[in-house]
């Protein structure tokens, strides 16, 4: 009996120990996965079958150098990767990209810091620009400069203005990519049926946003202008107004002391409380805001570059682009994806030469602009046969791309991405609840300091 | 025989060491490095430049408006949670005490919602909930009540959000109250009918007596869930308008890619208030509970 009672033990013991092992070899596995380790993407097919194009054939030699390239684009646009690495591997028979979708740019921010962390990062990343100075204070990316020479290029060969995000500290640590801007989208049906020409300053905006207004008794049924939640546009409107985000010195805000603030939001408000804005809940804003503005219930919308190609595709309207209206001065900030290498890759020359490609290359990332309706980041490319045809065919394209020579960032920090959180607080405490503007901008600036001051 | 002895005094920490295993690598550890990290300005992606900070995150924690305001909107929002889906879920399971098969019916019909994710859940009622064109305040309209804002205004988005939580969560604790009160002996109603006692008097006598450890059970469990609730918010309001719906875990959350030093000392001071929580529950209510 003893003997019986032992051996059972014994059994279950073992047992016990195999599925704990189990479960810690699954627990494994799927940490793996999620940090994109290089050994673990590599020997999961549906990882690198659905990165590279289905019908790219097995890598044929071993001596291939794969990359792993970590992205932020879903749907159409991640179609429209997915092809362009198609035509980087074909061309490339020494090196294999594997492109992997992260999630949101946020999401892919939280994964970069915990691969960097465990060692298991990717070799090149999407990066949203105003995170790339958190990633340079961490020295967490590679200086580009010297490959960038060696290649016979230069930082001239870019738009300026898209290149606000990318030297720190003299190193050149991101280029752009998939890059937009705020800009003025109108439904000019609506305009021209009351006579009202695109507005081009504030003053005029704020006429032709009241005159466009259509009430049925107390309700609005047709609104002037939206504009979706989020600090772009307050921070366009700070600089069209002609102060900055930060002060110079970076221990502070700008626009606070000198009444800016206080005169964009205050404009923002009048203009909510006469019904002529229509400011969308925080989530979803973008959608919802699309949507009043393609169903015709708004006449004009503060809006992405990056939505011209949808909205053309659904208005039975006439859609034009324009400038976003200036106060004393044209200004916009800009947004979007840029590349970067990361210091920690262990293929670096084959990375650059992507990275190389991907910037310059005809077959890189000029379809890709095309397709998917990002800005042209390099003079070549918008000076490009393919570009000039674009815009002959489709203006709105090219406002969008003039508007850059007003691209300023002035909300440049390594701790942006925290003043930002707060930021957001005082624009819902204002646009939602309607708080004093002078108090509620006054707190945020306290907050602002502290941050800023750590 | 000296072999034996001694691994009879090692066996039990033999047997008991791979579920230990895993607590000290799942549990125990994490939650030191939490504690750890909780000391830093912590950079993640490199670590030279962490710097030990001693109770500096505490510190802010403690003078920050905005971590109170998460507090509060938590504790509101807990008692809204518990205080409702236990009424609600004791009237339904007496309601549906008898066992017919309506009642049956029913029942599945009220546990659907649990079943169903609460992403989706969450989507479902933030379209209804939409001020403009949303089904309830088209409801309210032709009943000639005034619309309401629902989640676009700081003053109704918690409220709101705890309607969502409350009717997700009655269907599965009106069917654990409902098996207690089918466990209730009849010997003892049928005792309390022969000396005439009142309903009132046998529900508050008799029935909740014998449920209360059930209750209990529930009071404890959708405290501490509701304490950390995240997904309803993550989805509805993110946090807003204004932060009237940040609650402590989404409070936590907003700090993960800026500052996770703080986001430890954060979630250090979530787990003390849960574990005081559940230790003056035990202490305070723990006697009043009635097993059979």
């Amino acid at each position: 009996m003893k003997r019986m009672t032992n051996m059972k033990s014994s059994l279950g013991l073992i047992l016990i120990t195999a599925m704990m092992v189990l479960i810690l070899a699954a627990c494994g596995n799927s940490a793996n996965d999620n940090s994109g380790n290089n050994a673990a993407a590599s020997s999961t097919p549906p990882a690198s079958e659905s990165a590279s194009a289905p019908a790219s054939s097995e890598p044929a030699s071993t001596e291939k150098t794969t990359i792993q390239f970590w992205h932020s684009l879903s749907g159409k646009n991640a179609e429209y990767m997915d092809a362009l690495l198609k035509r980087f591997n074909d061309s490339h028979p020494n090196i294999e990209v594997v492109g992997t979708f992260q999630g949101t740019y946020d999401e892919t921010v939280t994964k970069l810091q915990q691969s960097i962390a465990s060692n298991t990062g990717p070799d090149v990343t999407m990066l949203e620009r105003a995170y790339v100075e958190m990633f340079a204070d961490a020295d967490a990316l590679e200086d580009m400069n010297p490959m960038l020479t060696a290649s016979g290029m230069s930082q001239d060969d870019f738009i300026p203005g898209l290149m606000g995000h990318s030297v720190f500290n003299d190193k050149l640590l991101a280029l752009p990519l998939n890059r937009s801007t705020p800009i003025l989208h109108v439904n000019k049906t609506l305009l021209d049926a009351k006579g009202i020409a695109i507005p081009t300053n504030w003053d005029e905006m704020k006429k032709a946003a009241n005159a466009l207004v259509v009430k049925s008794g107390n309700e609005v049924t047709q609104y002037g202008l939206t504009m979706p939640y989020d600090t772009w546009y307050p921070i366009a409107m700070i600089t069209q107004d002609g102060g900055k985000f930060f002060s110079d010195d970076k221990k502070t805000i700008d626009f606070f002391d000198n009444g800016i603030g206080e005169d964009v939001f205050g404009y923002l408000k009048d203009l909510q409380k006469s019904g002529a804005l229509f400011y969308p809940p925080t989530q979803d804003s973008g959608t919802v805001a699309n949507q009043l503005f393609t169903s015709g219930k708004v006449a004009m919308m503060f809006q992405s570059t990056g939505s011209i190609g949808g909205l053309a595709s659904e208005v039975d309207f006439d859609y034009v682009t324009a400038f976003l209206p200036q106060n004393k001065q044209y200004a916009n900030p800009t947004g979007g994806g840029n590349v970067a290498m990361l210091a920690s890759s262990k293929n670096k020359e084959a990375a650059w030469e992507f990275i190389r490609w991907l910037e310059t290359d005809p077959q890189g990332s000029l379809a890709f602009i095309l397709q998917s309706g990002y800005l042209p980041f390099t003079k070549a490319m918008s000076e490009s046969k393919e570009i000039q045809d674009l815009w002959a065919k489709e203006p709105n394209r090219k406002v969008a791309f003039d508007q850059l020579q007003y691209a300023v960032d002035t909300n440049k920090s390594v701790v942006w991405p925290e003043v930002m959180n707060e930021f957001n607080s005082a624009i819902q405490a204002i646009m939602y609840d309607s708080k004093d503007i002078k108090s509620t901008l006054a707190t945020f600036k306290k907050e602002a300091e502290r941050i800023l001051g750590q | 025989m000296a072999n034996r002895t001694t691994w009879d005094r090692i066996r039990p920490y033999v047997m008991i060491a791979p579920a230990m295993a895993g607590i000290l690598t799942f549990v125990i550890y994490p939650m030191g490095y939490l504690i750890y990290l909780s000391f830093y300005k912590y950079n993640l992606m490199n670590r030279a430049k962490s710097k030990y900070v001693e109770f500096d995150n505490y510190k802010q924690i403690f003078t920050r408006g905005d971590f109170y305001k998460a507090l509060g909107n938590t504790l509101v929002y807990t008692v809204g949670v518990v205080a409702l889906t236990m009424i609600l879920a004791l009237l339904t399971a007496l309601w549906l005490k008898r066992n017919t098969r309506l009642n049956a019916i029913i029942q599945g019909g009220i546990f659907i919602p649990h079943i169903v994710s609460i992403v989706s859940v969450s989507l479902v009622w933030l379209w209804m909930m939409e001020p403009s064109h949303g089904m309830l305040n088209a409801l309210l309209r032709s009943l000639g009540i005034p619309p309401s804002h629902w989640l676009q205004s700081s003053r109704t988005a918690l409220v709101s959000v705890i309607i969502v939580a409350v009717w997700q969560a009655i269907g599965y604790y009106a069917l654990i109250i409902s098996a207690a009160l089918r466990n209730v002996s009849p010997s003892i109603y049928e005792a309390a009918a022969l000396d005439n006692a009142s309903r009132a008097k046998v529900f508050f006598r008799i029935t909740l007596p014998l449920i209360s450890p059930q209750l209990f059970f529930i009071l404890v469990i959708m405290t501490i869930g509701s304490f950390k609730v995240f997904d309803i918010v993550q989805i509805m309001t993110g946090g807003g308008p204004n932060d009237a719906t940040t609650t402590l875990v989404y409070y936590i959350y907003s700090y993960r890619t800026t500052n996770i030093g703080y986001a430890a000392a954060s979630g250090v001071t979530l787990m003390a208030i849960i574990g005081l929580l559940t230790f003056v529950y035990f202490r305070l209510l723990s006697r009043k509970v009635h097993y059979q």
